[in-house]
């Protein structure tokens, strides 16, 4: 019966297709190849209902096929996508934007341009929202294009402009570039999402013309609508934004500040840090400790000298000083359980001592402070640097030994 | 910590699911997902874009064609897994899971009755007590004064005793006694309240149902790999579960050779619960492995040093069961602890526990399920915790207040419809911030410091959601290995994928599938059909954990995969480094691919059906898309879904279809020989299948109708010896027949005979142990036992169509006379000594089809008939002569045996005639004769 026929002729695909798969996953790609010949046939008699149809899966295996296993390279890539275009005409826009990155990634630069522009021009049907997404996707990555090839010609300009030699037609067309570019990518970033590389160069355009106004006002909004996730770049993007600006330092800390809020574990930190010790507020130099004892705190940074240098250097300030000792106080209180095992534990003395010398010391230094002179990394560290006559080594067991009563009173 | 500076763009949407339901096909292949400038080009013109995926990665080939046994097969027979046969209506989840509408058909009354049966004690024992001064079982008759207060209850005892004398046999029904006695004793016999007694019968059920679609117990895994403290060092120490229940825990050092091989015998600790996870991680170079069974978990110390003993330090005990136990990376002795009450709990050693979170719902929408997962972070402070919609992060000094959503299902991720988390893993070893979150149908790195938005999603494809999950981080600018593998169906697939820190991530080279441990079978020897059922049953078992060691040796580079099985056995498989890429990837497909498919369009189905054909000798059912012919193991299609089975099963056509992958090494042969012998060593008893029909002997016939035998003739009398005989001997009593006085009317059936002489051959040669061969011939031989059928067949039709036109063509009879007697002359060829004789005498029951209708030649030599038919009296003793010859018989020329088997089915007259003449050639001759 037909019923039956079906149920048969889709079992029969889905066998094919499992094949195909099992293929494909141990790398037999022609194995895979000749399994696909067949699996094609499931295109004529499509019964599926499915969200995804014969045509977008021969589309998907044939072209991861074809990256892995291909003689003849572009041209066959390309006459097989120009197939795909007409068969899976729902999933139109992502074919293109697939053969586009495809293209791109193969440096076939102008082609791509071209596909992305055909690919913008095509209309079918009511549009859906993926299919809206991905339109939008598609302008965006011809924005880039188009910045890049601004790019190009401000390069060639600037190069040539040195030499006194001015082209109009090659201004006009950078100028038109720019045009193009900053219109898509515009577009583009005002839809919640990650979108750097976009954010980026539409930023670049607009300093390039001097519009420092509207590429603040993106990067802030890129930064802080709450609408779009918190993304670490967008800070970044706009500190280096105000950094070029030439911004206040007030306006650089307020703007780190809200980075170390959301991501303490950040690599700006140590910038924040020293530029924190080197304002003359009481309050900054505290938020300055902060900032580095919560850096520590991370994995990541066990190993970072330099954050360790920056933290050893603040607390001999303070101990030297004698002064805010109640701040190490604060930040150690929360951290006395589990810092000593994390940081300062006989094992890593030993490691840190034969891999990295200046780790040792800096950690020495803030674990004789924080811990006393009886703490066994200190003790370590302090012992094999004496053992090994390196000077700073006694200097700093001297230190410690001298300023132990802090120990005392901060873990008092 | 670095953080990449550009990111691949990507939509964040906040809200509801996209509207796509189950798994898509292929969805994860041919996609770059997105590509990134590398430069923005301000010195150089061209600018190089990376894609999100499809760089090419690392090569890593498998060194063996199957995964080879690391230890000796777990100790204690395996107690074989719950099936769907077992709780549910027959045939019921199948059919119900095609219709896309799934609700189980529990066998309720069977498990019900179970219940009567194996605690009778509690069922009916204080009644029982109560009743039986009232309950008379003795065989003599009952006074009259007792009469009033009992009843005698021996015959329907005998009833009920024949009843379980008669269990399995087809044939079974209820007595009207047994009827009327439990209609009046239903309602008050047994104590138990049935209401109850049945809620509790049935929610178990439906658990054991909920486990056998999905267990998510094993998540996570129970195998772990202790790494030596140098990396030098060739001897590691694998931690694992074994024993009868899986409740021992042993620690085994083992030497990474060329096979990797225990060292010494194993440390052991026995728990009181199953095993279900083993989790381990390496602080301050001592080795912390948790151990969570379902009520309990466990913490042991290992030193650094190889002989150093492991020691336990501390165990906990919950109330509910847990679901999670996660060992932290950066502090000695801090674990985290999930209950399926949803609490999480950081526990150390020294502290104890400290409770972060306890919430019976779940976090972002209502889910159902209890399982609960916490893993730590990159802040030693902050753990993550999971349920199936998603991800927190929770600081563990202040858990209330300072928390943050780390991954969501919904369009945050781009999640489909009834997608869920199934396993989150903290990608420390790789990059401090990453974490590793999969669901059903995708695998997600999540960087904790861009919460919600993915790094890198792939559509795994896998069809068993992945529960166990590995990393082997790479150093200095290589890829980070994932491995996942999902539990029922042991798929295992290698990932790789690179960036994090200065680069975005990106996911790098094809994924690639690594073997199951039921993979292997094919490359065992051939095993008696018991054997090998349980074989397939002990290498089907679900996958229960998986761990993974990099080795460098001086040139070779290679990734050690383990695997462990929920039957304890524990399997390894070597994937070695190619650093010369191109050639060593085109060798090595050139090597695989099917033989005679170069040409890519030939004549494929010829291929994959030639290695398909020879696989699978059972029922074969075959679909056609085209011209590729897709083989599906009947049993498969048509058997009740079984979970269990279907782990198993899945792995056959793939075989069938494979293309000939070059056998394992003498040294993964050796070991396959060494672990199948341990094997049937541990399971000496083979499991029973079925239950045989048994009847008692005992209750056959009562002791009155032993004691007087109604007339007493010499038959009767024979007869009873016999069966008293046979009782004595416990034999059977196969016929019925005596020599002489019950002359046998009915001939034996030749067929019968034969059967019966297959059938000794067969034990013999079982016995002998070269039954295969024996198959073989035997095949060969049933075919050419067909084939003369065939022709004695086709001999008829002819001699059918001759008798019309008999007269008109008869002069030529004495040349076919001489062809006869040349046919006859051919010598019979050298016979086999396993095959039976053929000998061309009447009678034999091997000759059994050609003779099988001697009746219509005996018909048509009567000279009536032949009159009858207008034959003139002169010509019927020619013809009489011609008949008896035909009635002899003759032998066939036989043909040699390999010939025949691939000629044989193929029914068109027209090719079997070509067949026959080419095969023999006096046969030729015969159209002189005018047929």
């Amino acid at each position: 019966s037909s019923h039956e026929h079906k149920l048969n002729f889709q079992k029969s695909k889905e066998m094919c297709l499992n094949y195909i798969q099992d293929a494909m996953l141990q790398k037999q790609w022609k194995r895979a190849v000749e399994f696909l010949t067949f699996y094609i046939e499931a295109l004529e008699k499509d019964f599926s209902r499915e969200y995804m149809g014969p045509s977008e899966i021969i589309w998907r295996i044939g072209s991861e096929i074809l990256w892995h296993h291909s003689h003849n390279g572009m041209k066959e890539f390309n006459s097989f996508i120009e197939q795909m275009k007409t068969l899976a005409i729902k999933r139109y826009l992502k074919v293109c934007l697939e053969h586009v990155f495809h293209l791109l990634c193969n440096g076939l630069i102008d082609e791509a341009y071209q596909t992305l522009s055909l690919a913008e021009s095509w209309r079918h049907g009511e549009q859906t929202s993926v299919q809206d997404k991905e339109m939008k996707l598609i302008e965006a990555y011809r924005g880039l294009l188009d910045y890049y090839s601004w790019a190009k010609q401000k390069h060639i300009l600037l190069e040539h402009g040195q030499d006194g030699f001015e082209d109009l037609s090659v201004e006009q067309e950078m100028h038109s570039c720019f045009r193009k570019a900053a219109v898509n990518l515009k577009e583009i970033i005002k839809i919640p999402g990650v979108w750097d590389p976009f954010v980026k160069c539409y930023v670049d355009l607009l300093e390039f013309y001097g519009d420092h106004d509207e590429a603040r006002q993106v990067l802030n909004e890129y930064a802080y609508n709450s609408k779009f996730p918190a993304n670490p770049n967008a800070h970044v993007y706009l500190y280096q934004f105000l950094k070029r600006q030439g911004e206040s330092k007030k306006s650089l800390i307020s703007a780190l500040k809200i980075l170390h809020d959301s991501v303490p574990s950040h690599e700006l930190m140590i910038d924040f840090n020293t530029m924190l010790q080197k304002s003359k507020k009481r309050k900054k130099h505290r938020l300055g400790l902060e900032v580095i004892f919560a850096a520590l705190d991370y994995a990541g940074w066990k190993e970072n000298v330099k954050a360790w240098s920056c933290l050893a250097k603040q607390l001999k300030q303070i101990v030297i000083s004698e002064k805010h000792l109640d701040w190490i106080k604060q930040e150690w209180n929360s951290r006395r359980d589990w810092w000593p095992a994390f940081h300062f534990s006989r094992y890593l003395a030993k490691r840190n001592w034969q891999e990295n010398e200046s780790l040792s010391y800096e950690k020495a230094l803030v674990a004789g402070i924080l811990l006393g002179k009886d703490c066994k990394y200190f003790k370590y560290v302090s012992h094999q640097g004496c053992k090994a006559q390196v000077k700073r080594f006694r200097m700093l067991k001297k230190f410690v030994n001298k300023h132990n009563p802090v120990y005392l009173r901060i873990s008092g | 910590m670095e953080f990449p500076d550009t990111l691949f763009p990507s939509y964040f949407g906040a809200g509801s699911l996209r509207e796509v339901w189950g798994p898509a096909p292929a969805s994860g292949w041919g996609e770059r997902g997105q590509v990134l400038g590398a430069g923005p080009g301000r010195r150089q013109c061209r600018t190089a874009f990376v894609p999100r995926r499809g760089r090419t990665g690392e090569s890593w080939e498998p060194a063996e064609a199957a995964a080879v046994p690391v230890l000796p097969p777990n100790a204690g027979c395996w107690i074989p897994m719950l099936t769907p046969q077992d709780i549910l209506c027959h045939g019921i989840l199948r059919k119900k899971l095609r219709a896309g509408k799934f609700r189980a058909a529990l066998d309720f009354t069977r498990q019900l009755s179970h219940f009567f049966v194996d605690h009778p004690e509690d069922a009916f024992g204080s009644l029982g007590q109560l009743l039986h001064k009232n309950f008379f079982l003795g065989d003599s008759k009952l006074t009259r004064t007792a009469r009033d207060t009992t009843i005698r209850m021996t015959a329907l005892m005998e009833e009920i005793e024949r009843l379980e004398a008669r269990r399995g046999c087809t044939q079974e029904h209820l007595v009207p006694r047994l009827r009327w006695f439990s209609h009046i004793c239903r309602d008050w016999l047994f104590e138990v309240p049935l209401g109850v007694l049945g809620d509790y019968v049935h929610e178990e059920l439906l658990l054991q149902c909920a486990d056998l679609l999905f267990n998510d117990s094993p998540t996570g895994g129970a195998l772990a790999w202790l790494p030596p403290e140098d990396a030098g060092a060739r001897t590691g120490r694998l931690v694992y579960p074994g024993g009868q229940a899986m409740n021992h825990l042993y620690f085994q050092d083992v030497v990474l050779e060329e096979l990797p091989r225990a060292w010494g015998s194993p440390a052991q600790f026995e728990l009181n619960g199953r095993i279900r996870q083993v989790a381990a991680a390496r602080v301050d170079g001592e080795d912390f492995i948790g151990v969570r069974s379902d009520y309990h978990c466990g913490v042991w110390r290992v030193p650094g040093r190889i002989v150093a003993a492991p020691t336990p330090l501390q165990v906990i005990r919950t109330s509910v069961p847990a679901s999670c136990l996660t060992v932290s990376p950066h502090l000695p002795g801090e674990l985290a602890v999930c209950t399926q009450s949803g609490a999480v709990y950081l526990w150390s050693v020294e502290t104890g526990l400290q409770r972060l979170r306890r919430d019976p719902q779940t976090m972002f929408f209502r889910d159902h399920s209890p399982w609960r997962w916490s893993d730590f972070t990159a802040h030693p402070r902050v753990l993550s915790y999971a349920d199936r919609t998603g991800l927190q992060c929770l600081d563990a000094r202040a858990p209330e207040r300072c928390h943050f959503d780390l991954f969501k299902v919904g369009e945050e991720a781009d999640c489909q419809q009834g997608e869920r988390v199934m396993l989150p893993m903290y990608l420390g070893r790789a990059h401090p911030s990453h974490h590793l979150v999969t669901t059903q149908f995708s695998v997600y790195v999540m960087d904790e410091r861009l919460p919600l938005v993915p790094m890198l999603k792939w559509v795994h494809m896998m069809k068993a959601p992945p529960l166990f999950a590995h990393l082997t981080p790479g150093e200095s600018g290589r890829s980070h290995k994932v491995l996942l593998g999902a539990s029922s169906t042991q798929e295992l697939l290698l990932l790789q994928y690179q960036g994090g820190s200065r680069s975005a991530c990106q996911l790098v080279g094809p994924p690639q599938k690594l073997h199951s441990i039921a993979g292997c079978l094919q490359h065992l020897p051939m095993q008696l059909p018991h054997c090998h059922h349980l074989l397939q049953q002990r290498l089907g078992a679900p996958a229960a954990g998986l761990a993974a060691t990099l080795q460098n040796d001086r040139s070779q580079e290679s990734l050690l995969v383990f695997q462990l099985s929920e039957a304890g056995d524990v399997f390894c498989q070597r994937l070695t480094h190619k650093m010369a890429q191109p050639p060593a990837r085109t060798s090595v497909d050139e090597a695989v691919a099917a033989p005679g498919s170069s040409p890519l369009f030939e004549d494929p189905a010829s291929s994959s059906l030639g290695s398909g054909s020879e696989e699978e000798e059972e029922e074969e059912q075959t679909f056609y898309l085209s011209n590729v012919e897709v083989i599906s193991n009947d049993e498969e299609d048509a058997g009740t879904l079984a979970a269990p089975e279907e782990a198993e099963l899945p792995q056959e056509p793939y075989a069938s279809l494979q293309p000939a992958l070059a056998g394992p090494s003498p040294g993964a042969a050796l070991r396959y020989r060494r672990w199948l012998k341990a094997l049937f060593k541990v399971c000496r008893e083979p499991p029973r299948h079925y239950w045989l029909p048994i009847l008692s002997q005992k209750r056959l016939f009562i002791r009155k109708e032993l004691q007087s035998p109604v007339g007493p003739s010499a038959l009767h009398g024979q007869v009873r010896q016999q069966l008293r005989q046979a009782m004595r001997e416990k034999g059977r009593i196969q016929r019925w027949d005596t020599p002489d006085a019950l002359t046998p009317t009915l001939t034996q059936h030749p067929e019968l005979a034969e059967g019966v002489d297959t059938l000794s051959t067969r034990l013999t040669a079982a016995w002998s142990g070269d039954w295969v061969p024996w198959w073989e011939e035997r095949m060969s031989f049933t075919m050419a036992q067909r084939r003369r059928a065939l022709r004695e067949r086709r001999r008829q039709q002819k001699r059918a169509r001759s008798r019309c036109s008999l007269s008109a063509s008869f002069t030529s009879s004495v040349t076919y006379q001489s062809e006869l007697s040349e046919l006859s002359d051919a010598a019979p060829p050298p016979l086999s000594p396993g095959r039976p004789p053929m000998l061309p005498e009447e009678g034999s029951p091997l000759r059994g089809s050609p003779l099988a209708s001697p009746a219509p030649d005996e018909a048509l030599l009567s000279s009536q008939s032949l009159r009858s038919r207008g034959i003139p009296k002169e010509r019927r003793k020619t013809l009489r002569d011609y008949l008896a010859v035909w009635a002899e018989g003759h032998p066939e020329p036989p043909e040699p045996p390999g010939s025949q088997a691939s000629q044989l089915c193929i029914p068109s007259s027209q090719s079997s005639q070509s067949q026959l003449s080419s095969a023999s050639q006096p046969r030729r001759k015969r159209p002189r004769m005018g047929f």
